[in-house]
This record gives structure tokens, sequence and C-alpha cells, in this order.
């Protein structure tokens, strides 16, 4: 039983491997557009003071100072209200940002904060309160606030009030026990919704999420213990706040600068994003791959060392470089990848940031693209007999140069083209994508496309048969032109030559006699639909005839019941009797009826009243009969 | 006696309208189909109920019928003639 318990253990610790191996990759940033919108909307003239708040604040932790800060802090004063505890939190905080912006504090302002902070307080009114306290400079028992939130929050368990707890908490002295209110984060984190694997947010939107992100840091740093965040989940949160790229409210705006400068400057989680310049891709005229490392708000990190783990070929899965050190230039960090002299195609490197150990997201997989150029060699253009009596005729021709003459296919000779592709700076025989052979009728327009397919030795063929090809080019004779056209992903220099002129004759009798072009968004002919045919019925004469032969035999019967003697006589007028024969006639007449107009609900509701009042009488008339028997 | 021979009488009126209704059908045609299995079924429904009801009424086979009358098995026909029909004239169109 040992085994296979081991053999679990050995299957489970692969997968989680493989797992980490496939780590998540941030999907979303704010580059330098994103700034610009956010900024643009912190921007806006203060309205109020929340507004002139959430500018403030907002713009500092993306690192920008307020433009004016005298005009602001003169706004912020002249609208502040006093009897206001959410007016004199935004007050004290958008303060405390700007240089020089001092006020002086009533004692009424202070009782009033200062008893703002009771377990009778929402948590929001305790959180503006400690912030207004703190923002102003004014002495608060953390202890007792401690205790007022703590016992608050057990009764509030709105994300919301417990994101606001954490900034509470961030502003109390670090002597009294945070700890419960820490572990709130890690309670908070269970509490998103995880979409897709991609994204991590809360329920109640984007703009909760980035407070939380921001909030969870914020305490985090004050008391110097990792948040409960694993480094996917943080990617994962990541991805869900800058991915909104509308900021419409301040509100929001306010909410994701916040996190982003969380996530760009706190002392445990680093994200970084790795941004290639331009498309990753590398070829002899541009052989350095060039990258970018910036945090979540585009800022260049530079105090790095970028690494490449490893290059490896996708088509040939072989390892072409290892270990090998970016060098800095400038803002980029580049490396020569064409030193190694790679075939052209997909590479998948490995790469590697290090430099702090707070970095996440460090380590990405990127695809680059090797280009080069083709080159045509060895084009060899022949009429072959079909007989093979004669020996067949080659000419020669050097790309880009167009065969002198014209070549002729018709019904015993053959038209053939040969040529190799080989990299222009390798040598390397190449198979691109795409080689196409295009002919095109000169009068008529048409154009025939075949595909040249390679032999065994990697040299394409493409032989013109009229027999064969007659139905691609609707017998059409006549001079086509000759292209060939190669291309590929990895091709600087896509093809399209005109090689040489063919003549084409096909036998006359297949010719057609105008040359329709296909058009095909002509209306096409009318479908006209069959109606199902009604089935055929016999002649009215024969219907009537054995109609009434079918009731012949009615008549039989009567008859031979009169022969019989049925005894009509012994038919006595009682009113059982009358009302059971007229109710079974009234039935039969019922059926009648349902035949011609009634539905089965219908009949079944009158049948019931016909039958229960012919079986009473029914009943009684048998009853009566048995007696008398 | 009499009440036996007028029954018979009603039995071969239904085999010979079953009968005509069958070469009808396969002389002129099935058309319309539903009709033809209505009638058919009638015919050969209401002799089977018909037979019922003579071997009930039959005095040789009183000791077999202890607790049906012929006044029972009338009603009994009756009822279930009604309910053949009943589905007769639902199927016949």
């Amino acid at each position: 039983s040992a085994g296979p318990r081991l053999r679990l253990e050995a299957a489970l610790s692969f997968l989680l491997l493989f797992a980490c191996a496939q780590a998540l990759v941030p999907s979303h940033r704010l580059d330098a557009r994103d700034l610009a919108r956010l900024r643009a909307v912190l921007e806006r003239p203060f309205t109020d003071v929340r507004a002139a708040f959430y500018s403030i604040v907002g713009l500092s932790s993306l690192g920008v100072r307020v433009a004016d800060e005298k005009a602001a802090c003169k706004f912020i004063k002249s609208h502040v209200d006093s009897s206001s505890v959410e007016s004199l939190f935004y007050a004290a905080q958008a303060m405390q940002v700007l240089s020089g912006c001092e006020v002086t504090i009533s004692n009424e302002t202070r009782e009033l904060l200062l008893a703002a902070v009771s377990e009778d307080s929402s948590v929001t009114q305790i959180f503006h309160a400690v912030g207004a306290l703190s923002g102003f400079g004014l002495p608060l028992a953390s202890q007792e606030a401690l205790s007022a939130l703590t016992a608050r929050l057990s009764k509030e368990e709105s994300v919301l009030a417990t994101i606001q707890a954490l900034e509470t908490a961030s502003y109390l002295s670090q002597q009294a026990d945070l700890s419960s209110i820490v572990e709130e984060i890690e309670d908070l984190v269970a509490r998103l919704d995880d979409l897709g694997g991609v994204y991590l947010q809360f329920e109640e939107g984007i703009e909760t999420t980035a407070l939380f992100v921001a909030a969870a840091y914020k305490l985090s740093d004050h008391v110097g213990t990792e948040p409960a965040i694993k480094e996917d989940q943080v990617i994962q949160l990541m991805n869900a706040i800058f991915s909104k790229k509308n900021f419409e409210t301040l509100s929001e705006a306010f909410s994701i600068a916040r996190a982003a400068g969380a996530l760009s400057q706190n002392r445990f989680h680093l994200p970084v994003i790795i941004v290639p310049d331009g498309p990753a891709a590398v070829s002899h005229h541009q052989p350095l791959l060039r990258l970018q490392v910036t945090n979540v708000m585009s800022q260049l990190l530079t105090q790095v060392s970028v690494k490449l783990d490893q290059a490896k070929s996708v088509s040939s899965k072989a390892t072409v470089l290892q270990q090998l050190p970016f060098t800095l230039s400038g803002d980029f960090f580049e490396l020569n990848f064409m030193n190694v002299k790679p075939a052209s195609g997909y590479y998948d490197f490995s790469i590697s940031v290090d430099g702090d150990k707070r970095f996440i997201a460090n380590k990405v997989e990127l695809k680059v693209k090797v280009s080069t150029e083709v080159g045509i060699t060895n084009v060899d253009l022949s009429t072959v007999d079909k007989d093979q009596s004669i020996a067949p005729k080659t000419t020669r021709v050097a790309y880009p140069a167009k065969a002198k003459g014209s070549f002729t296919a018709d019904s015993h000779q053959n038209f053939a083209l040969s040529f190799q592709l080989i990299d222009v700076n390798s040598g390397a025989e190449l198979i691109p994508h795409q080689t196409f052979v295009r002919l095109h009728n000169q009068k008529t327009g048409q154009e025939v496309v075949f595909v040249a397919e390679t032999d065994s030795k990697n040299v394409y063929k493409f032989e013109l048969d009229t027999s064969e090809r007659k139905t691609e080019f609707d017998s059409a004779s006549g001079t086509y032109t000759l292209y060939l056209i190669i291309g590929d992903a990895t091709l600087e220099n896509p093809i399209l030559w005109n090689v040489a002129d063919v003549v084409i004759t096909f036998p006359e009798e297949d010719a057609p006699s105008t040359v329709q072009s296909k058009n095909l968004f002509v209306p096409k002919p009318e479908i006209q639909h069959l109606f199902r045919e009604p089935e055929k019925r016999p002649p009215t004469v024969v219907s009537n005839t054995f109609t009434a032969l079918v009731l012949s035999p009615l008549l039989l019967l009567l008859i031979l019941w009169i022969k019989i003697g049925a005894n009509i006589s012994n038919f006595s007028f009682a009113p059982s009797t009358i009302v059971f024969h007229l109710g079974h006639a009234a039935m039969l007449g019922l059926m009648y009826v349902y035949w011609t107009q009634l539905n089965m609900f219908q009949t079944l509701k009158y049948l019931a009243i016909l039958g229960g009042i012919t079986f009473l009488a029914g009943n009684r008339m048998l009853a009566q009969k048995a007696v008398k028997r | 006696a009499g009440r036996l021979k007028a029954l018979d009488a009603f039995l071969l009126y239904v085999l010979l309208t079953g009968a005509l209704q069958f070469g009808y059908c396969l002389g002129v045609g099935t058309f319309p189909f539903n009709s033809f299995l209505s009638g058919f079924i009638s015919a050969v429904g209401s002799f089977i109920l018909g037979v019922c009801l003579r071997i009930q009424i039959n005095p040789q086979n009183k000791g077999e019928f202890q607790g049906i009358s012929p006044e029972r098995a009338f009603a009994d026909f009756l009822f279930a003639n009604t309910i053949l029909h009943l589905v007769v004239i639902n199927f016949v169109g």
C-alpha cells in the first residue's frame, strides 16, 4: 500500500511543479496614456473638500504634486465644515500631503473628533475621526480606538467597513496589538471572486478592490508584516484593478491611483512588468532584443539585472541559448540574439528580473520572432514533351528578371518550373508557409493559383499539364502571366515575381464560348417551392357507392330483427325506461356532435352529465326487469 | 332464445359492415387512413363486445357467471361501447 501512495504524492508534486512553471503574468498595467487619463481626472478643479482630498491624495500616490499648493490649501481651509467628522477627515489628510499647509484646531473640533471614536459610531465614522486626528497631528488613545474599532467591526461585516478598519489601524500606534485587524486581510482575500484565473476582485467592484489593495499594503507596511496575499493573487488583483481604463468618477480614479501607488512602493511585493520595445522580433538589420522593465505605474526600473534563462526554438524544441545577461543601454535592456546565428522562426525566451527581494511576476515567457530574407536560386523553366521524344528545353532565370520569350503548354507539351529557396544570411534551405504559382490570363482577367511543393531534396517543383488542369482554367486558352509568390511570417522580403509568360492552349472542343466571370454576388436562380400535394382522392361516385353499400347491412339487420320477432311489445312506459332511452339516444347524438363540432374536453363534460343520467335510469330499469324476471 | 337470435343478427350486421369497410380499403385505397382505422376498429370492437355479451347472457353458461346477471352484462356492454365509440369518433377525423 505504500507504493501507490508514494506514486500519488509524486504525481501531485509533479503537478504542483507544473503549475508553478505556468506562473501568471500581468496582463494589465497603467501605461503612459492611462496615467495621463488618470491625472486628467484627478486634476479637475475642486468642487468640495472631498474632491480636494481625492485629487490631492490621489495625485500624491502617483508621485505628482498639485499644481498650486497654496490655492489648494486656501480652498480646503475655506470649505471645511468643522462640525462634520467626514469633512475634517478629508481636510486633515489633504493638508498633510500639501507642504506648508497648517491649521490650528479648536478645542471643540478636537472634542468632536475624540467623541466620534467610540463603539457607538459606525466603522466609517471611527475611520474618519482617527484619520482626522492623525492628519492634524492630535494625540489619540490608540488602545481605546482599537477596542472601539474591533467591537464595531464584529457588528459590521461589509467589505468596505473592513477595508476602512484596515486603514484606521494604520493610523494607530504600533504599540497597540493590531494583529486582529491584520488578520482581516486574509479574510478579505478569501472573499475575492476569481474570474477565469486571471482577475480577482470583489463583487462590490473595482473601486473597492483598489481600496483594499491600498489599505492592505498601508497596514502591512505600518506593522512590518508581509500581507497574506500570494504572488499569483497580487497579479490577479493587478489585472483587475488596471483593466479599467475609463475613470468616470473622482472616487474611482482616486482608488486606482492609490492602488497603483501602493503596488509600486511597499515593503513586500513589487510587481514588475517586462515590456519589449515594439514587437519582439529580431533580424539581421535589427539584431538586438530590447526590453524595458517597469513597475505598475510604468516607471522604469534600471537598478535591476535582467537575465535570459533560456531560449528554445518553438519548432525544434532545441535550446539555443542559456544563462545570458542583458546589457543596460540607456532605458533599455538589450541582448544581441543574432550572435548565435539562429535559424528563422519563433523562439520561447524565459527571462528573469532580479535585484530586489520584493519583486513578483519577475519571470516571464516571451515569444521572439527571428526574421530573415529569402533568396530564390536555381530557377529553371522548361517545356517537357509528353511523348518524351524531344529533350526538355530548360531556361534559367535569375530573380528579379523576367524570362525572355514565352513558353508553351498544350496537348503535347507540359510546362515545368523548379526552384530552390534559401536563407540569404545563412545559406540554409527554407520552407516558407506560402509558395504559390499564380497564372493570370491577360485577356479575360482569370487567375489560377497553384501551390508549389518540394521534393525529397527540398527543391520546389511545379508542372502544368493542360489535360489535367483544364477544369481550373475553364479551358480558356491564351497567354498567361506567371507569378511566383513567396511569403511567411518570418520573412522580411516577401516576393511577388513575374517570372515569365506562358501560352496555354486547350483542345478546341472544350473551350467555352464566352468566359463568364465568376461573380459570386449576383442573385441566384429562384427556388420554386413545391408544396405538398394533397393525396389523390377517389372519385365521389365511388365513395358514395361504398357509403351506401356500407349502410346496407343496417337494413339487413332491421329485417332480421323483425323476422326474429324482437318484442317491442314488452316496452314498458315507466319513467326510468323513457329516461334511459332518451339518455342513450342523447349520448349517441352527442357522438355525432362531437364528430362535427366539439373537442374531447367538452364532449367528456356532456358525456359525464348524460352518462350519469342514463346510468341511473338504466340501473333502475334493469333492476325492475330483473325483479320481473 | 329470441334474445340470442337478435344478438346474432346484430353480430352479423357488424361483421358485414366491417368486411365491407375492409374491402373498400383493399379496393380503392387507404385514404384517409385514420378514418378507415376508426371505422374498422369500431366494427371489430363492437363485434367483440357483442360476443362477450352473448357469452354472458347465454343461459347455458349461467354456471360460469354467477355474479353477473344478464342486465348487468347488458349495462357493461353499453358502457364499454360508449368508451369505444368515444375513441372511435375522436379518431375518425
